[in-house]
């Protein structure tokens, strides 16, 4: 775009009179105006008074239908953001599509199957579930009381099959499940807790 | 606005807040010609202009109430009718040229210093859809609607310096193109 002389604007702005145009500049400014004249000259369309008149007779819509009219329509959204807290926004959202949900992330094998262990323990500090599927204990299975109601649950991938196992409570109290449906001696003139797990694969 | 004949704007907006809903005729036919001519330099159709002001003028009398200075309401009306024309052309993409706005098929009747005129408008017409709509905007309120720059101070919400380089840059720009066409 090539700049046009301040004098030439100046006159267009009825700064300075004409006469300090050069003819060249004259020239130019007669051609500005020229247009203008006829864009200010050309017909315009039909008048849109009736339409308008009409319009006005009608009562305004209500607050409501305008919301709802407004909801109806499309809108463009512009969210403004640094590109720094885009990319924060973008990372958060695929960490949480990607950590997986603790039972969600239970894998299982052909032969392996979900226990759910459920027991209410009301003020206990600590809930862990032993049994023959950890020898008892060499590595316990912890519960968890998220919602601080007193009932403690574990879900475990466990092979197919009978296990036998018990909770035990604060570290201390073995306690029999008494939700388990089925007990089996010990040997000990005691009972354990006894779970069948089946595949869900079959 | 000083309109010589007939009540001020003042007075004709005063007797349509007090419930004379005809009165508003009054400054439709006032300030229609100019609002048709606008919309349609800016949006490039006459149709499309027509939606515009109709918008406006219903817009305008709708929220007459809050014009604050009755006897600046023709850059009031301005304003809404421009907010209208953007809206517009948010939702028709920029270059669509309309049949509507073809120039008129020459009539036999028709002499030749009219079909001349004819031809230059065509081409200033053409020359003016090749700005920016904010240099366009520019152009038409200060040559054609010949407001003041605090008149489209008023009539656009921006600041005069900005309207001020927009008016130059669309000179500038509208004379190369008429160059060009020429």
């Amino acid at each position: 775009m090539n700049p046009i002389d301040p004098t030439i604007h100046k006159v267009l702005d009825g700064e300075i009179g004409p006469e300090a145009l050069s003819p060249a500049q004259r020239r130019d400014a007669d051609r500005l105006g020229a247009a203008a004249a006829l864009l200010a000259a050309a017909p315009v369309g039909a008048s849109v008074e009736q339409r308008v008149m009409a319009a006005i007779q009608r009562p305004a819509p209500s607050a409501g239908r305008r919301l709802v009219r407004w909801a109806l329509r499309p809108h463009a959204v512009v969210l403004r953001m640094r590109p720094v807290w885009s990319l924060a926004l973008v990372a958060s959202i695929l960490l949480l599509a990607v950590l997986p949900s603790p039972e969600a992330g239970l894998q299982l094998g052909d032969e392996e199957g979900i226990a759910q262990f459920v027991g209410r323990f009301p003020g206990a500090r600590s809930v862990h579930v032993v049994g023959s599927f950890n020898d008892w204990g060499p590595v316990s299975i912890p519960l968890e009381d998220r919602d601080h109601d007193g009932v403690w649950r574990a879900a475990v991938v466990l092979p197919e099959g009978t296990h036998e196992y018990m909770f035990v409570v604060d570290g201390e109290r073995w306690v029999v499940d008494p939700l388990a449906g089925r007990f089996v001696a010990d040997g000990f003139g005691r009972e354990n807790s006894l779970l069948i797990v089946r595949s869900l694969r079959r | 606005m000083d309109v010589g004949e007939g009540p001020s704007d003042a007075e004709v907006v005063a007797r349509v807040l007090s419930g004379e809903r005809e009165a508003f005729g009054l400054l439709i036919r006032r300030y229609e010609p100019g609002l048709l001519r606008y919309a349609t330099r800016m949006l490039g159709s006459r149709d499309a202009a027509a939606d515009a002001v109709a918008e406006g003028l219903v817009r305008a009398y709708r929220h007459l109430a809050s014009c604050r200075d009755p006897e600046r309401l023709r850059t009031w009306l301005y304003r809404i009718v421009t907010n209208r024309c953007k809206s517009h052309m948010g939702r028709r993409p920029t270059g669509d040229v309309s049949l509507d706005d073809a120039p008129p098929i020459a009539d036999p009747g028709d002499t030749e210093a009219a079909l001349e005129r004819a031809e230059a408008l065509a081409l200033v017409e053409r020359a003016l859809m090749t700005l920016s709509p904010e240099k366009r905007e520019a152009f038409l309120l200060k040559h054609v609607e010949d407001m003041s720059y605090e008149e489209m101070a008023a009539a656009t919400g921006e600041r005069i310096p900005t309207l001020k380089m927009r008016v130059h840059r669309a000179r500038e720009a509208l004379l190369e193109a008429l160059k060009e066409y020429q």
